[in-house]
């Protein structure tokens, strides 16, 4: 890393500042592939920006695992088709009325 | 990480049948997506109670304006819109006190001398749970749409209406929020 900073300060500098930006965009592949291979190759350089790529990452990952963890205590299409069948009720059934 | 494919191959036929005022086909599209708007405004308005009202407001809502539905999104993209502009109205009512990003959303890692805590995966789930929970609402939908209910970039941002740009940059500081509220468990990024 030390080496890359001697030889091209401004260019490192930059590239730390675009992968911490980018990172989540790198993660969720939605960079070209000149950006990718920017920080793929300044992640291969600088450890701290490696470790912020992979924190990153598993932060997205557990987050995917948050999805569907509760159940709901009834069935919530229940509820919602009561309310409506009572709106129906009240509205005398039919079409929907102009909003 | 796996993205969502809405049920929206039916959709279209359902859809029709229901602008024309046919009710069963409504109640239809009600089985397919109530569980999963639900999820979603549960994680935006914090009760689970209030989250079955605002789901059953949002799909009254759409019934009354199915006849505007024009098609040019997704059913599924504008029901979610009406779902996630009900929980802003009742966050917004609620004034719940705003909480700085810099703040630790987390309790810290327990010195205490003695054998390392021992991470069990509820002690993970409970610490990104509430750091979500944390969040500006500005930054929590992006969050739970893109990253939780798995939709894409392009649904997550239509249902949100904001430009993909924006949404990325709303989803990233969403995402270093929650990295940081629950840094003490992810050891190895302590050098970050």
């Amino acid at each position: 890393m030390i080496r890359a900073i001697l030889l091209h300060p401004l260019r490192f500098h930059r590239d730390h500042r675009f992968t911490r930006t980018q990172a989540s965009a790198y993660l969720d592949g939605e960079l070209g592939a000149d950006d990718r291979g920017r920080i793929d190759s300044h992640t291969h350089m600088c450890p701290p920006c490696a470790r912020f790529v992979a924190g990153l990452r598993r932060t997205v990952s557990a987050l995917g695992q948050l999805r569907n963890t509760e159940t709901p205590h009834v069935r919530v299409s229940d509820g919602v088709l009561d309310r409506l069948r009572e709106e129906r009720h009240i509205d005398g059934g039919g079409a929907p009325p102009p909003v | 990480m796996s993205e969502q494919s809405p049920p929206n191959v039916e959709d279209g036929a359902l859809v029709a049948r229901a602008r024309a005022g046919d009710q069963l086909a409504f109640e239809e599209l009600v089985r397919l997506y109530a569980d999963r708007l639900h999820a979603v405004v549960r994680r935006l308005v914090d009760d689970p109670h209030e989250a079955e009202e605002v789901t059953q407001e949002a799909f009254l809502r759409a019934w009354r304006g199915i006849a505007t539905f024009k098609g040019d999104s997704q059913f599924f993209t504008w029901l979610y819109r009406i779902g996630v502009n009900e929980s802003n109205r009742r966050m917004s009512r609620r004034r719940a006190p705003a909480v700085s990003l810099d703040e630790r959303l987390v309790e810290p890692a327990d010195t205490r001398p003695g054998p390392p805590r021992r991470l069990e995966q509820d002690d993970l789930r409970h610490a990104f749970e509430r750091a979500v929970q944390r969040l500006q609402p500005d930054q929590r939908a992006p969050l739970v749409l893109r990253d939780i209910e798995g939709l894409s970039t392009t649904q997550a941002a239509a249902i949100l209406e904001v430009g993909e740009a924006a949404f990325k940059s709303r989803l990233h500081r969403a995402r270093l929020a929650v990295r940081d509220a629950v840094r003490d468990y992810l050891p190895e990024d302590s050098e970050l």
